[in-house]
């Protein structure tokens, strides 16, 4: 039945869709190793004429304090704010891995007063905005000295994904097969030992999906960071990023060096799971 | 005691099930309580409060004073009324693209495992990444737009983009709906995959080509993931603020109801009026959250 033409067709969108997600990567990634003279000669030049390192060299080492068309950048600010995204994300998903496991496990197989209106609650702060909740979080935290600390920014990004985690999760334990954890019941297991050693290795996959959700939610925060962090103490690589957009001219190379450098863990992660993100992605929602 | 299901023994191990159950559950309702359930009703406060003394007035309850304001402020509206561009563009783009890509990957062809990892790489990303990544496309002076359309001759001079009203809130949505998409497609694309061989082979019997099987068969079949993908795009466009802010800042003619938030509560420092305006969008968001969960009901029934 396949006709000719279909199959052209057919190969022309799929080409269509590799180069509308690719493209603007690939772009980015010429862009970062032009030099700023092919860039901002008109017509653009978009294919670099000599590939250089040299805005790798300037967002990593310092333009000297000298402004690179429009671009200031300091030694050893992107690093830290690399650095700190990394360990936001990291500390991020692991409490909170533990946390929704711990409440996906109850909810979905102890029966205890009030679970159901208690999961209600939990799952119905997924549909309030974080926009809502943003400025008076800026005050609870400036009260408990929590502004601009990674401390801070870790616990409120816990409690907004803890939710979502949970009813990731929450979803996976209905569809797992109970009897594992009978059988460990009967055999004289407690439940809290019946928990951790059958029934959290049986989620185990459910649980990586989950991780790399949270990794990649995490490293992409930016308005919650924006609000709540001032120094490079805390201020993850979204929030830098946008620092090196200039007011009135950009450095573009450097921008884009910064684009590329903050989309490699993300893209890694994306890469190495995709087919897990994938099914829960489309699974669960 | 005869009722008991296995005597003392049980009634134990029923105790310890209502212990454990709240001991696993604490931790995740005390960090929510605390950090979203807490700050919302402060929120909530701060909105029917005045602005106070920075603001030349005493601090005290006012009603409803911030909500009528912000309703009949210009700035405010446009920014309302922008907002509803977004949404309207980004979801219909969403919708449109979203199916053709689904029903592009739906079959199974060699290199489509790597497609679908290619596919979800812009959703991977964050939104503030992606902005930087279009920005040099936009550029007025030498951007990649300009280029093309100058060297084809649609244009005869550089067009600055990002300035123009409904020009710069296009390109703004795209750049959104470019990590928006990929979610949108693997949600239609797991509806189609649900919908079984035999109808499709029922409907060719019947002698239907192939586009009446997509628009009677696979449409209204497709119907409750196309659901999903409307009130994911939605909450999504609704509440657009990174890809704004990277690609055109603060600036007016773009400014989406959050920009406007920031702008006011960070900007100006009026906590009352921003809460305020939050506040009505968080409305806007559960009546169309609440809308669309109905949809689905009827769309899954």
């Amino acid at each position: 039945m396949t006709t000719l033409s279909g199959r052209l067709l057919k190969t022309v969108a799929v080409l269509a869709i590799v180069v509308w997600s690719l493209g603007p990567i690939v772009l980015g990634v010429l862009t970062s190793i032009s030099t700023q003279r092919d860039v901002a000669s008109v017509p653009s030049h978009w294919l670099p004429h000599d590939a250089t390192t040299t805005a790798y060299h300037e967002l990593l080492q310092g333009t000297r304090g000298a402004a690179a068309g429009g671009t200031v950048t300091e030694a050893g600010t992107f690093t830290r704010s690399m650095w700190n995204s990394t360990q936001l994300a990291l500390e991020t998903t692991a409490i909170t891995l533990i946390v929704s496991t711990m409440a996906a496990y109850a909810f979905g197989r102890l029966r205890f007063r009030f679970g159901g209106p208690v999961l209600a609650v939990l799952v119905g702060t997924m549909v309030i905005p974080i926009f809502v909740i943003v400025i008076s979080l800026f005050q609870v935290l400036a009260d408990a000295h929590l502004i601009d600390t990674k401390r801070g920014l870790i616990l409120v990004f816990v409690s907004t994904l803890t939710p979502l985690a949970t009813w990731l999760l929450y979803t996976q334990v209905k569809e797992m097969p109970p009897e594992p954890e009978e059988a460990a019941l009967i055999d004289g297991c407690r439940r809290w030992q019946a928990f951790v050693r059958v029934v959290v290795p049986q989620m185990s996959s459910g649980i990586a999906a989950v991780a790399a959700i949270l990794v990649l939610s995490v490293w992409g925060e930016f308005l919650i960071p924006l609000l709540l962090t001032s120094t490079m103490n805390a201020k993850p690589v979204t929030v830098q990023i946008t620092e090196y957009v200039g007011k009135y001219t950009t450095n573009y190379p450097i921008l884009a060096a910064a684009g590329v450098l903050a989309l490699i863990p993300p893209a890694i992660v994306a890469l190495l799971l995709n087919k897990r993100i994938a099914g829960m992605l489309a699974g669960s929602s | 005691m005869r009722f008991r299901r296995s005597g003392g023994g049980g009634d134990r191990a029923a105790r310890e099930t209502q212990i454990l159950g709240w001991i696993l559950v604490a931790p995740a309702m005390l960090l929510v309580a605390a950090l979203v359930l807490y700050p919302l009703t402060q929120g909530f406060k701060q909105s029917i409060r005045s602005g106070g003394f920075l603001f030349g007035e005493l601090p005290g309850y006012v009603g409803s004073r911030n909500y009528r304001d912000v309703l009949s402020d210009q700035t405010s509206r446009d920014a309302m009324r922008h907002t509803v561009e977004y949404v309207l563009l980004a979801v219909s783009l969403e919708l449109v693209l979203g199916i053709a890509v689904a029903v592009t990957l739906h079959r199974v062809f060699r290199g489509r495992g790597i497609v679908l990892a290619i596919l979800i790489l812009p959703w991977a990303l964050p939104s503030v990444v992606s902005g930087v990544l279009w920005r040099r496309v936009f550029d007025p002076d030498n951007g990649l737009l300009n280029s093309v359309l100058l060297n084809l001759h649609v244009i005869s001079e550089p067009h600055v983009w990002l300035a123009s009203g409904r020009g710069a809130i296009v390109y703004i949505t795209l750049v959104h709906v470019w990590g928006v998409l990929p979610l949108v497609s693997l949600v239609l694309l797991a509806g189609l995959q649900s919908i079984p061989d035999e109808v499709y082979s029922a409907s060719a019997v019947d002698g239907a080509g192939p586009w009446r099987q997509f628009r009677y068969v696979t449409l209204p079949l497709l119907r409750p993931s196309i659901a999903i993908a409307l009130t994911v795009g939605t909450l999504l466009a609704i509440s657009i603020f990174d890809e704004i802010y990277v690609l055109n800042g603060t600036a007016l003619n773009t400014r989406s109801i959050l920009i406007q938030v920031y702008n006011t509560t960070f900007v100006t420092a009026d906590f009352a009026h921003g809460t305020a305006l939050a506040f009505l969008l968080a409305a806007a968001t559960a009546i169309l959250g609440g809308g669309y969960a109905l949809l689905l009901r009827r769309a899954t029934v």
